[in-house]
């Protein structure tokens, strides 16, 4: 008898289900009840925190930088360092005083004035010894912050720097003494609404901006950790757009369809099949042209992206500056490999590969032990995790080859840095960045990080695979974003939703 | 006499309760630290250099020794106090009630849905265990219990959202509960994944359940009497045909809990599961020891429950004073 009312309620509850289920109709689960304008974009790509100064979150700058915060300078859909919060900027003859001056009538999403102690603050946060901003190195060479008044900032150096206000442009503004950002504390076309964690967050567009209006009311971001799932939401209308395509076997279901649009853009994004250059028999230049010459890259990328994509030589896309086409320096030559590992004297190399495991890596892994086995060389697999991969390869160099995406715009500036994972030690390469970054003129910044572009892949200091393409897949109907992915951020202010 | 024998195996049960969850927290709190890789680390990235790094381990009291740590823990744990994850900084607390309107009633409804098919149906296959209902019940039960749960539920959202439209493919509704509608029409396809895994499994003890009783003596003389073969089981069989069937709901029930964790990643639900995933991936090392806790600590209360369950079915076990 006591199990009765036990009994009713389970029945209650599945009736309960059924009756739902079949009750809906054709509209999907998660859209209803929004905007019928807001955006809805997909990606697998999540902010970690909302703290700031805590490593470099690629999930907030993609979601927030631009869109809801903004830095003294910033970085356009091209690639181009364009003026932001700093409606211009002055450089002192010997180019150690930098005058930035603010936009008038800025203010912040809870209506206070931006003030320049705003902006003194924020960049004195992100430098200060506390800070864990990744990247906080290449600001480093500002000495002394100040504000002279209240819609002047002036910042000092110690030194020329070409790259700084690339660098500010990452760097984003909040609120005098804020540490965490949040929904009153940005300036951008769009305020912070909210984020739950593992599904979504929202911004709506901020109507007294600064600048011009965003286009579309608010934008919501879904997070997937499948991208099948994620596909599966685009294909069935739950989403507008989906930021980056993984790989090609997801395209198939969308070509053809007049409901959606494929684009491709380029990235910077290059994935690396790196060497720890500090051990044998790495160190040896022989031995990595060798294994580079071995392997057959246009293959590679065809069977990794089936046609999408670039093979590229060297760390530079060619969206940086400073980019020289030498995909054919080290190309697919076995021949040339072997002789060059008889000279360098190595027999029967069997060589660990530390990777991270995905559809794509796999496929890598497999065609270079192929590749690779054809010159005599063995190639051992070595799956590990994102966090294994930070602490046995890139803090602890415990490591003798790794598979690594690199997705930063102008980061072939590491291999000046001997400490780095790869452990590439040039002193010419060292100097050469050095004084390109001290350069008195772009042209001979651009003309250095040239020759150290050069070098690199002459030297074959890392055996660079390809460059990913740019795959976004939309409904027919939206348009307006990015095709390109050069920067950190995905700017949403021009996305419209037509007809 | 037989009141006071109930209390105190009650007492006991919930004495070896608290040592068996104490003694899980020291294992998982040890056995995540033995993991390679930290929350620093896997926060911070490419581009910081080993000085940020070793600010951040003091900031978040992981550069102190492992005991210490323990110490802190179980000192916070025992005032209610989970922690703060590593990486985002919110109290573990919030986070974990913010995923459960997802991975309960999920769970919930997966094992009421299972015990609805998998009893009616593990009792007639049993009765009619050689007739063809029998047979089709065990091919099935054999099938679903080879396949895993992922699986089912991709083909399901392959059918039923992506070819017929009937429902999401996945993902919940952002207002939650707020849009009941939408929120139980995303729960649906999960819920029937999860209930199909577990209802192969169930069917299976039922029906041999059902048939030991069959089998017994007393049901042999029931019919015996004149009783039809559904009415000796009614009378005599079910409560004792009951007990370890009420043994398996009760690790199903656990199991219920552990499919839903699984089938989140492939439904795109913010549960416990994606949660408990991230966390791992992420090495939020307070996330994932509240969320194994938790889960062990349910574990171990509905076998305590399904204990005194199978005591009330059976005065048998009642007078043997929990020697079983």
């Amino acid at each position: 008898m006591r199990t009765r009312p036990l009994v009713g309620a389970a029945l209650s509850a599945v009736a309960a289900l059924a009756l739902a289920a079949c009750s809906g109709g054709g509209s999907t689960g998660a859209s209803s009840s929004m905007p019928q304008d807001e955006i809805v974009i997909g990606t697998t790509n999540e902010p970690t925190g909302l703290v700031r100064n805590v490593g470099g979150s690629s999930g907030v700058s993609q979601t927030m930088t631009r869109n809801v915060f903004e830095g003294l300078t910033a970085v356009d859909v091209d690639g181009q360092v364009v003026p932001a919060l700093a409606e211009s900027w002055d450089v002192s003859e010997d180019g150690l005083t930098y005058t930035f001056h603010l936009q008038p009538d800025v203010v912040f999403h809870d209506g206070t004035e931006l003030t320049a102690d705003d902006v003194v603050w924020s960049i004195s946060d992100a430098i200060s010894p506390e800070s864990k901003l990744a990247r906080k190195n290449d600001l480093a060479v500002i000495t002394d912050i100040s504000a002279p008044d209240d819609e002047t900032v002036q910042l000092t150096l110690s030194r020329r720097s070409q790259s700084l206000t690339f660098n500010l442009a990452g760097l984003t503004v909040v609120q005098e003494g804020d540490s965490e950002l949040g929904p009153d504390n940005g300036t951008g076309p769009y305020r912070f609404v909210e984020w739950v964690q593992g599904d979504h967050l929202t911004i709506e567009r901020f109507d007294d901006y600064w600048g011009e209006q965003a286009k579309n009311p608010g934008v919501t971001f879904r997070f997937f950790d499948d991208p099948t799932a994620l596909n599966n939401a685009l294909l069935v209308g739950d989403l507008d757009l989906v930021i980056a395509e993984n790989s090609p076997d997801q395209l198939v279901q969308f070509e053809d369809d007049p409901r959606f649009t494929i684009t491709e853009g380029s990235s910077t994004t290059k994935q690396l099949w790196a060497f720890n250059d500090r051990v044998a028999p790495f160190s040896d230049v022989r031995v990595r042209q060798a294994l580079y010459k071995a392997i057959d890259r246009d293959a590679l990328l065809e069977a990794v992206w089936d046609g999408y994509g670039q093979v590229i030589g060297s760390m530079v896309p060619p969206t940086d500056p400073w980019f020289v086409d030498q995909a054919d320096v080290h190309a697919y030559d076995p021949a040339a490999a072997r002789d060059l590992l008889a000279q360098a004297g190595v027999t029967n190399l069997t060589i660990p590969v530390d990777y991270i495991p995905d559809d794509t890596t796999e496929t890598v892994v497999q065609l270079l032990r192929s590749d690779l086995a054809d010159v005599g060389v063995t190639l051992t697999p070595n799956p590990i995790d994102d966090a294994t991969w930070y602490q046995k390869v890139y803090t602890d160099h415990d490591f003798q080859t790794t598979l690594m995406g690199h997705v930063n715009p102008r980061d072939v500036v590491w291999y000046a840095n001997p400490d780095f994972y790869w452990g590439y030690d040039n002193p010419q390469v060292q100097e050469w960045v050095a004084q390109a970054d001290q350069a008195a003129t772009e042209e001979e910044q651009v003309e250095l990080l040239r020759r150290v572009n050069e070098t690199i892949g002459q030297e074959a200091a890392s055996a660079w695979l390809y460059l990913d393409p740019q795959i976004r897949v939309a409904k027919a109907e939206i348009s307006g974003f990015p095709v390109d992915q050069v920067t950190e951020s995905f700017y949403v202010a021009d996305i419209v939703r037509e007809g | 006499m037989a009141r006071h024998l109930l209390t105190r195996s009650l007492l006991t049960r919930v004495a070896s309760l608290l040592v068996s969850l104490a003694l899980a927290a020291v294992v998982v709190f040890v056995v995540l630290r033995l993991l390679p890789g930290d929350a620093a680390g896997a926060s911070l990235g490419v581009g910081t250099t080993s000085d940020q790094l070793e600010g951040l381990r003091a900031e978040l009291g992981t550069d102190q020794p492992v005991p210490v740590q323990l110490g802190q823990w179980v000192a916070g744990l025992v005032q209610g106090d989970l922690g703060t994850s590593f990486v985002s900084r919110q109290p573990v607390a919030d986070l974990v009630a913010a995923r459960l309107p997802v991975t309960l009633p999920l769970s919930l409804a997966a094992f009421v849905l299972a015990v609805l098919v998998s009893v009616p149906l593990g009792v007639a296959a049993a009765v009619w265990r050689r007739g063809p209902l029998g047979v089709v019940v065990s091919a099935l039960s054999q099938l679903g219990v080879a396949v895993p749960v992922f699986w089912v539920g991709v083909l399901l959202v392959l059918v039923l959202a992506l070819q017929l439209g009937w429902l999401p493919p996945g993902g919940f509704p952002r207002q939650g509960w707020g849009d009941p509608a939408a929120a139980v029409r995303a729960l649906v396809l999960p819920v029937v994944t999860v209930a199909i895994a577990m209802s192969a499994v169930m069917v299976r003890y039922v029906r041999s359940a059902t048939l030991d009783v069959l089998d017994q003596d007393y049901v042999r003389t029931a019919r015996s009497l004149g009783y039809g073969r559904w009415a000796a089981l009614r009378r005599h069989g079910l409560r004792n045909g009951a007990a370890p069937v009420v043994a398996i709901l009760g690790i199903e029930l656990a199991t219920s809990l552990l499919g839903a964790v699984v089938i989140e990643n492939v439904f795109a639900l913010p549960g416990l599961g994606t949660l408990l995933l991230d966390s791992v991936e992420a090495r939020d090392l307070p996330v994932v020891q509240a969320l194994v806790l938790g889960l062990t600590a349910v574990v171990l209360v509905v076998n305590v429950g399904v204990d005194l369950a199978q005591r009330a079915l059976d005065p048998r076990l009642r007078l043997t004073g929990g020697a079983r």
